[in-house]
């Protein structure tokens, strides 16, 4: 009994004092509003929405000078010209409460003509909208590893009406969960 | 003739094949070694020192009381730091699992099972943590400084005590730890929990090995001389036996 007590002494000492401890953090800590794209074919009888797969898309940050009073570009592009999109994740402003962007959109739209009988292609070359958030910021804590992340409460959603149609917030908390916060209609 | 015989097998099922222990057998106070050795050795990261005082009622039921200091001055990779120190306590029941058998030779060494009830009350710091927005700029601190909080979790154990010389036991305990008070998502949580270790929100696991000394009443010292008794008594009773075969 004593040997076996010994045995097992040396063997916990052995693992308590071989285990290192992993500090990387593993948490998500990306915080994106979500921005799904739409697609509303109305008939007579019947309206139905699917998602729409966008040709390419560019889109950039407005930060506000308040001198010029203008927005102004943001030096780096977050989308450029990429290919065949059917949603946006956006990073919003941490320490402003509007977050404002520039969306450049390429695109064709499908329609169904009832005189022809045929379809019709509406093609949308460099359409630009302005899309602004406005929003609460709450800091929040995720661990030791990972520090605290800045998540939104969202407001309200504007728009220019040059591509998009209309817009909804389905899920007002951004946070580094990912899921759908907006519609975009076309 | 009969009669007797059944009556005598009837008599001899009556009787407990376990030695009936006195109701209290005394107290045992207790070190742990490798919260001790651990806490030298890591750097000052964590420490704990604990020690334990553990009842022996009729060397089944064996109510613990265990208590000590814990702490942690954490430093990540990336300069966020986390202080806290504080005492703690716990408080459960052990279930000795060995019986003394009539048989066999009497023995104080013990295989333990329980249950303990943890509690700690401290207030901790985290520094260094800021935000900073990668796309728009800036970068904000955000201090998290004395938050006071209390934690409770209870405790599975399993151990054994080996009487090594008189009085004086060994033995390890293994225990999975459960928090009871958990933090909801975005609680500033603190990163170590005295008594518990670290909180990785879920459980945690733990081994102990202690050295202690076991106080016996002076009542229980005469009462254990007593348990040879029954062998002085036979050997009596078998030279009776001899001596009447002889004079036969």
């Amino acid at each position: 009994m004593k040997k076996t007590q010994y045995i097992l002494f040396v063997l916990c000492m052995t693992l308590c004092f071989s285990c290192t401890v992993d500090e990387s953090c593993r948490t998500n800590q990306s915080v994106l509003i979500d921005m799904g794209m739409y697609h509303i074919n109305q008939t007579d009888t019947s309206r139905t929405v699917a998602a729409m797969s966008i040709d390419s898309i560019t889109v950039r940050g407005l930060k506000y000078d308040a001198t010029s009073k203008k927005y102004l570009y943001m030096d780096s592009v977050l989308y450029n010209n990429l290919k065949t999109i059917t949603k946006i994740d956006l990073p919003l402003h941490s320490f402003d409460s509007v977050s404002a962007f520039e969306v450049t959109f390429n695109s064709k739209k499908i329609t169904a003509n009832k005189l022809t009988n045929k379809n019709d292609t509406i093609l949308y070359l460099n359409k630009r909208d302005t899309l602004i958030v406005k929003h609460q910021n709450t800091d929040k804590y995720l661990s030791l590893q990972c520090g605290s992340i800045k998540v939104h409460s969202v407001d309200t959603v504007l728009t220019t009406n040059n591509f998009i149609d209309s817009i909804r917030i389905t899920n007002r908390n951004v946070n580094n969960i990912n899921v759908e916060n907006i519609k975009i209609y076309k | 003739m009969v009669h007797s015989v059944q009556a005598q097998k009837a008599k001899a099922k009556i009787v407990p094949d376990s030695i009936k222990a006195p109701l209290f057998n005394g107290f045992t106070v207790q070190g742990d070694l490798i919260s001790a050795i651990s806490s030298l050795t890591s750097n000052g990261d964590t420490y704990s020192y604990e020690g334990s005082l553990q009842a022996d009622f009729k060397h089944k039921y064996l109510p613990v009381f265990e208590f000590g200091y814990a702490g942690a001055d954490k430093l990540t990779s990336d300069n966020i730091g986390f202080k806290t120190n504080a005492l703690f306590g716990r408080l459960g029941l052990d279930f000795n699992l060995i019986s003394q058998k009539k048989d066999k030779k009497p023995t104080n060494n013990l295989f333990l099972v329980g249950f303990r009830l943890g509690m700690s009350n401290f207030n901790y710091n985290i520094t260094n943590v800021s935000i900073t927005d990668d796309y728009w700029g800036g970068s904000q601190a955000v201090p998290y400084n004395n938050i006071s909080t209390t934690k409770v979790w209870y405790e599975i154990v399993a151990g054994v005590r080996v009487e090594v010389i008189k009085d004086i036991f060994m033995g390890w305990t293994v225990r999975t730890k459960s928090l009871i008070s958990k933090d909801a998502d975005g609680n500033v949580t603190p990163w170590y929990i005295p008594g518990f270790g670290t909180n990785n929100g879920s459980g945690n696991t733990a081994i102990n090995y202690t050295i202690g000394y076991k106080f016996q009443l002076p009542f229980k010292r005469k009462s254990s001389v007593k348990i040879k008794k029954p062998n002085a008594e036979i050997k009596a009773l078998t030279k009776i036996g001899n001596n009447n075969q002889q004079t036969k």
